[in-house]
């Protein structure tokens, strides 16, 4: 079956862009999680044709298809389960068209966030969408996982960014989903594709919305004596109404590996930094800056700092988006939560992981999207010490439930994928997730889809396995969200 | 996350028991290899990853290639030979790695256990050629001699990679002491280089020209090639021998400083402290235009050209980290304006033998660099490396533009030498 599918894919593609050989299968084994899996085949197409045929002979020769960007998600979205053929989309690269006048560009999946973004600075537009991996991930990978980053506090996900997506089906056929621009008639079905993580097709052209730069951008970088003051000034700029663009927070043992990288001018000595990005008018700026001050200041601030220049601001921003690669420095293995909380309830959550770090013994270092309450705990370990996973994971489903009490969620940003798949029932009933389940069968009946991701496929727990869903139902508020 | 896993898929990390696969005692080290994370910033600085998109020809996909083989996953076998032989070791990943892995010394330790492996014929080329020939600057002079005449049946390939060589050139070789111009500012001995000394020699005269003007002694100790071939290629004993001869002949001649003017050579000379334990020599090693921009030099009254591209060699601006030093020095040539060459910081695609051994991947990369060279209008190309000057040149004849490539030592030389002509 899988020397089968390795002729078909060959006679396609080339055998260049067929990978079957077992270190190659390993090396697709994983992305940017702390999980590996395994796969059968791996086909690198370079476009929409390509796509559609590695799809039908997945589907003809049985074997399950794992979509892949440049491998840098951190939920093990594009971990593949063995019997699966992993489609990479990196050849897709080419940036189709820009229409500034509509503020709109089609892009192929492959196409890297920053390459894209480097190519609408000189006309003074962007991609919003920043998540740290902005240098390195594709903009497929982005619409799969509906990609975050520290602006998203002002500028929204990477759903609030894209007109359309091309999707290549199960079943091979290709459909395009909304159009040029935000209304498409219809139901919006690119709300259940964005974020979908692979498990409703493959992605061979996008629509992404383009916004203007702005005007004036100022970058301020805050130090505290202590977390709980630099999260308290957090929840008092957003009380106060001011409008920052973002609003990060890392504390001391972050901040110290990746001022050995960045060179970004960072306080060692501060327990927690927190860079606050205002951007607009330059009048409004002046304005907020003033006032996000006065905030950290009567905070207890130990520094009040504004970037000097924009390469003093990129500096700043490299320092925040290297911290995942940084960690290795703290300690040989880490395992990194994505948990979301009320911003309000911001230094109760940081209160409750310092709990779970005591009671269990552990390093957990932070860094915050601290505008939008969602926070990283990354509780460190050394795994050749017995048993040291176990209590790692064991701690942090203490705090994940802990944020869950507090009204929060188990995924801000990086996806649910296989890492957190087993916390969905901690969040949704039994009723809801056959629901979804529902939804992802509508595309894709046969399950051949990146299947295991998102839903486990280990048995529905309710309800017939397609048609309606019974007992589903939004509660009082309008929300499936238990 | 649950510790409740789909079958086939596992946390990383390496079973109780597992038995590292490595051949060498020069493989690569746990320690180094536990450093990567695998978040993926490295990717869009690699050039074949750049050019493939496949996870095999990245720095990540490397690594984990090593980390596979040292937790007895997979062994050092053709596949893995493929992969480290693919990799052009410009270094461009370490820039981008926030947990500053040494990718560098991963790579020449995954090399050293692929020549344990490679077929009898392509190891006896390496050893002759690499730690034999490099190692005896006598006979690659001797072999350069008969360039001239072998040169014109050499096939198209291998003729744009080697230059015209002068046998009057060959004839006088550098002096091994050279005085300064006015009073002595100190002793710098300059290593010459092993292919640098046969087939640009000239090169080597003008930095020495450049050295003594700005008031320094220049001694030439008897020297042999620095080594920076023979370890990235595999054999790390033989690159040792050669650090060692060299560290001795270099403390020997009891100069304040040692100037290289090749940016492999100096970036593997700065490496003698971890390889031979030779801090004492390692930590005097200076590029040339590092060395200028720190010691402060006499300006030229005015420059040869106006506009020149200025080339990153790989080897200064990922190994050395140096980017700023070369614009600085530069930047004080009245007259001279420096342009910045598109995608800068790609490799050239020549990357030590890579044009030889890897011709599809080094040609690719050629058309990139020389049209993106070509792209800034100047009529000269600054180039402080020999292997990425023969490359670019190879690049700009292939487009059919005229584009003089020069050694920023030659620029310097060509200014002093105008204003003295006045």
């Amino acid at each position: 079956m899988i020397a089968a599918a390795r002729r078909d894919l060959e006679e396609i593609l080339g055998s260049g862009a067929v990978l079957s050989d077992p270190l190659a299968l390993r090396l697709y084994g994983r992305d940017a999680s702390m999980l590996e899996g395994s796969c059968e085949l791996v086909a690198i197409p370079s476009n929409r044709e390509q796509v559609v045929a590695c799809v039908r002979i997945a589907r003809r020769r049985g074997l399950a298809v794992v979509p892949r960007g440049a491998g840098t998600g951190l939920a093990g979205g594009s971990t593949p389960l063995p019997g699966s053929l992993v489609i990479v989309t990196t050849r897709l690269q080419r940036i189709l068209e820009i229409r500034p006048e509509d503020r709109l560009a089609w892009v192929e999946p492959g196409v890297l966030n920053l390459d894209l973004k480097r190519r609408l600075a000189p006309l003074g537009l962007t991609f919003a969408p920043d998540p740290a991996s902005e240098a390195s991930s594709t903009i497929g990978g982005n619409v799969a996982t509906n990609a975050g980053g520290p602006h998203c506090l002002a500028y929204g996900v990477t759903a609030n960014h894209i007109f359309a997506v091309e999707l290549v089906l199960a079943d091979g056929t290709v459909q395009s989903f909304g159009g040029e621009g935000p209304e498409a008639g219809g139901y919006d079905l690119r709300g259940v594709i964005i974020g979908s993580e692979g498990t409703v097709g493959v992605i061979t052209a996008v629509c992404v919305r383009l916004t203007a730069l702005p005007e004036a951008v100022q970058v301020l970088m805050l130090g505290f004596a202590t977390v709980d003051d630099a999260a308290g000034v957090v929840s008092e700029v957003i009380a106060a109404g001011l409008t920052p663009a973002a609003i990060e927070l890392m504390d001391r043992a972050i901040v110290r590996v990746v001022e050995d990288f960045a060179h970004a001018g960072y306080p060692v000595d501060a327990e927690a930094v927190v860079l606050i990005e205002l951007d607009g008018l330059q009048g409004g700026v002046d304005r907020q800056r003033q006032a996000v001050e006065q905030i950290a200041r009567s905070h207890g601030a130990t520094v009040i700092q504004a970037a000097s220049d924009p390469a003093h601001r990129a500096r700043l921003w490299k320092g925040r988006k290297s911290a995942h690669g940084a960690i290795t420095r703290i300690a040989p293995d880490f395992l990194q939560y994505d948990v979301v909380v009320p911003r309000t309830r911001l230094v109760e959550a940081l209160a409750a992981v310092r709990v779970v770090a005591r009671d269990e013994g552990l390093i957990i270092a932070h860094i915050v999207h601290a505008g939008d309450g969602n926070l990283h705990p990354l509780i460190m370990y050394d795994r050749r010490s017995p048993g040291a996973l176990e209590h790692v994971l064991a701690a942090g489903e203490r705090i994940v439930r802990a944020c869950l009490e507090m009204g929060g969620s188990i995924s801000g940003e990086h996806g649910i994928g296989l890492e957190k798949r087993d916390f969905m029932p901690l969040m949704f009933s039994a009723a809801d997730l056959d629901l979804n389940d529902d939804v992802r069968a509508a595309f894709d009946p046969v399950r051949t889809m990146n299947p295991g991701k998102i839903l486990s496929d280990v048995g529905r727990s309710h309800g017939p396995a397609a048609g309606h869903a019974a007992g589903a139902a939004p509660d009082e508020a309008g929300s499936w969200r238990r | 996350m649950s510790s409740k896993l789909p079958a086939g898929v596992r946390f990383l990390g390496a079973e109780p028991g597992a038995v590292a696969g490595w051949l060498t005692h020069d493989a690569p080290t746990d320690r180094d290899i536990a450093s990567c994370v695998g978040c993926g910033l490295c990717l869009p600085h690699c050039p074949t990853y750049r050019l493939t998109g496949d996870e095999t020809a990245s720095p990540r996909g490397r690594i984990a290639a090593m980390r596979a083989v040292s937790e007895g996953r997979a062994a050092v076998d053709a596949t893995f030979s493929r992969y480290m032989d693919l990799c052009l070791g410009c270094r461009a990943c370490e820039d981008a790695c926030p947990s500053l892995v040494p990718y560098g010394r991963l790579l020449d330790g995954a090399k050293a256990e692929v020549m344990a492996v490679r077929a009898r014929r392509a190891r006896l080329v390496r050893v002759l050629g690499l730690d034999i020939l490099l190692d005896h600057k006598w006979a690659i002079t001797a072999l350069s001699a008969y360039l001239p005449f072998v040169r014109p049946f050499l096939p198209p390939r291998l003729r744009r990679l080697v230059p015209r060589v002068s046998l009057r050139e060959l004839a006088r070789p550098i002096p091994a002491v050279t005085l300064p111009k006015g009073h002595a500012r100190g002793t710098v001995a300059v290593l010459t280089g092993c292919i640098q000394d046969s087939w640009f020699r000239p090169i080597n005269r003008a930095t020495v020209r450049v050295l003594a003007r700005n008031g320094w002694k220049v001694v030439v100790p008897p020297q042999t090639c620095c080594g920076a071939l023979t370890a990235h290629y595999g054999s790390l004993g033989a690159a040792r021998r050669m650090a060692a001869k060299n560290a001795a002949a270099f403390a020997l001649a009891d100069a304040d400083w040692i100037v290289v003017n090749s940016a492999g050579c100096s970036a593997q000379m700065k490496e003698y402290g971890e390889l031979i334990d030779r801090p004492d020599v390692a930590s005097r090693v200076r590029d040339l235009l590092e060395f200028l921009d720190e010691q402060g030099f006499e300006q030229p009254a005015g420059s040869p050209v106006a506009r020149v591209a200025l080339h990153d060699p790989c080897h200064l601006l990922h190994a050395q980290r140096i980017f700023a030093a070369p614009r600085s020095v530069l930047g004080q040539v009245p007259g001279l304006e420096v342009v910045e060459i598109a995608d800068g910081d790609r490799c050239c695609g020549s990357a030590g033998l890579y044009n030889l051994f890897e011709p599809a991947g080094a040609d690719r990369l050629m058309r990139q660099k020389a049209a993106n060279v070509a792209a800034t209008g100047c009529h000269v190309v600054l180039a402080g490396n020999p292997g990425c000057a023969v490359q670019i040149t190879a690049g700009l004849a292939e487009l059919g533009v005229d584009v003089e490539v020069l050694h920023p030592a030659e620029l310097l030389d060509r200014a002093y030498r105008r204003s003295a002509r006045g």
